[in-house]
């Protein structure tokens, strides 16, 4: 292995590291919206919005992301909506793992004892004041550790934007490895750099995790 | 004065029928007690009285509140459910409290959200509130820190903090230790004294005895006797009501 090659791959590895970061952190923010009402829409009253959840879900987790991403990048062109692969890449990203946390969310809801909700409609809370201030809480912390799976997941994912031609970490890799003939080095590098972002987040999340939760257990 | 009212409360689960036809009228500041074997409804009847449970059919009349079974829950009826609501303590069984706010927050929860009590007049009732039970040294503490009996005075706090009419207390004491019991009997002794109006189901005999002015048998959905906790205890008439007596133990002879 060529250190000097390694030292000159760095900088615009590093900078596809940022774009992945991005990608990662942009998708989860829209993902998370998007799984919290996908979420309360399936717990829901109504018939229609629980149909839509129950569908968006269906397909999206039970389809490849790669045929998402090909769908929107290539497919969509042709119903004349043309978007760039970025937004095109956070667009099947988020709405990927948006459906995936859906589940999270509702399961973290429907976890939630029973109880909670009778006490707090007892008081005379309505059932919206009772999922705001009780509920929502609670479930929050239950979902916490599913959460950081499915960003970490969703990290590793934003891998295969790469073949809609966007410049994320392992795009660069690859542009990088056709001038230079150093597979392994390249490779080997942006495998060092995914970790160290992976880690991390996880660090970070499991910290998080720690504090929210530290009233619930004795 | 009549306080609360309950007409015709009838509650079927499927082919079950678990409370048919109950009427009871309790005054303002009388203690009611009811008993009964397992399954035989009483949950189910303090359920009915706060909507917990929706029953079948019936009027439940708390003050000039009233609400009957099987109307379409328009406005007017969200409103008169939630004045209902707000006017009755409930104090479950397994305490329910919230389990990621401190025993003040627990108590400042209610009159916040829903009386839109400024933050420092809750904060000073809840405060008055955990004192009455003894508890004013652990308003930091989480549910988790805090003992079964102490868990159940916050919850009998928290039902407080909406000055209710009348407190509902379902087994209250049935989730505890043994020595773990009396501390929370002793709390609904000293509200009944301030003249609370309070329902309680509970196989505590002696609380029935000392504080009940009124003990009401249940089986099967139906009020098979009632009486004064002597009447019931000593002299009961009901066959019914003399084997659940000699069931529990505490007939005398
Ligand atoms: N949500 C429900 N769905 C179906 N059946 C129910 C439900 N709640 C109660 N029941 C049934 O209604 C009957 C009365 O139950 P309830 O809980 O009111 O009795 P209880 O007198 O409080 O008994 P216990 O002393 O065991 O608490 C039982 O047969 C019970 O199985
Ligand atoms: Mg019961």
């Amino acid at each position: 292995m060529d250190v000097s090659i390694i030292i000159e791959a760095l900088p615009p590895l590093l900078k596809a590291t940022v774009i992945t970061i991005l990608l990662a952190v942009v998708s989860i923010v829209i993902a998370l919206i998007l799984g919290f009402f996908t979420a309360l829409a399936r717990i829901g009253k109504l018939k229609l919005l629980k149909f839509i959840g129950t569908v968006y879900v269906s397909m999206f987790r039970g389809t490849p992301l790669l045929v998402q991403l090909f769908v929107i990048y290539y497919g969509l062109p042709q119903i004349n909506i043309e978007l760039d692969p970025i937004p095109s890449g956070i667009l099947a990203l988020s709405l990927n793992a948006g459906a995936y946390l859906s589940e999270s969310f509702r399961a973290a809801i429907l976890a939630v004892d029973k109880g909670q909700t009778e006490a707090a409609v007892s008081m005379g809370m309505t059932y919206g004041e009772a999922m705001r201030r009780i509920i929502l809480p609670q479930s929050i912390r239950i979902a916490i550790p599913t959460l950081s799976n499915t960003y970490i997941i969703l990290i590793k994912d934003t891998s295969l934007v790469s073949v809609i031609t966007v410049t994320e970490l392992l795009q660069m890799s690859t542009l990088i490895i056709a001038k230079t003939f150093e597979p392994l080095t390249i490779y080997l590098v942006a495998a060092v750099l995914y970790w160290i972002v992976i880690t991390f987040f996880t660090v970070l999340l499991d910290r998080f995790e720690k504090r929210t939760s530290r009233h619930l257990i004795s | 004065m009549e306080v609360i009212k309950l007409q015709n409360i009838k509650k079927s689960f499927g082919e079950n029928e678990v409370l048919s036809d109950i009427n009871l009228t309790i005054n303002k500041s009388e203690v009611v007690v009811i008993m009964g074997p397992s399954g035989s409804g009483k949950s189910t009847l303090l359920r009915c009285v706060t909507f917990l449970e929706e029953p079948d059919g019936g009027v439940v009349k708390l003050g000039e509140h009233e609400v009957r079974a099987g109307e379409p829950l328009n406005k007017q009826r969200k409103k008169s459910l939630r004045a209902l609501r707000q006017n009755t303590g409930f104090v479950f069984q397994q305490f329910n409290l919230f389990p990621h706010k401190t025993a003040l927050e627990n108590v400042m929860e209610g009159p916040i959200v829903i009386k839109k009590v400024r933050r420092d007049i809750a904060k000073r009732n809840g405060v008055a509130l955990l004192e009455k039970v003894g508890l004013a040294d652990r308003m930091d503490h989480y549910p988790v820190q805090l003992s079964g009996g102490q868990q159940q005075r916050v919850a009998i706090a928290r039902a407080l903090s909406m000055e209710p009419m009348v407190m509902l207390y379902d087994e209250p004491t049935s989730a505890l230790d043994p020595e773990l019991v009396r501390e929370v009997l002793q709390v609904m002794k000293d509200l009944a004294k301030e003249g609370m109006t309070m329902i309680v189901v509970t196989h505590e005999m002696t609380f029935a005895r000392d504080v009940a002015d009124r003990v009401i048998l249940m089986d099967d959905g139906v009020i098979v006797e009632e009486g004064s906790s002597d009447a019931i205890f000593n002299h009961p008439k009901e066959e019914r009501t003399k084997r659940f007596l000699r069931d529990v133990g505490q007939q005398k002879v």
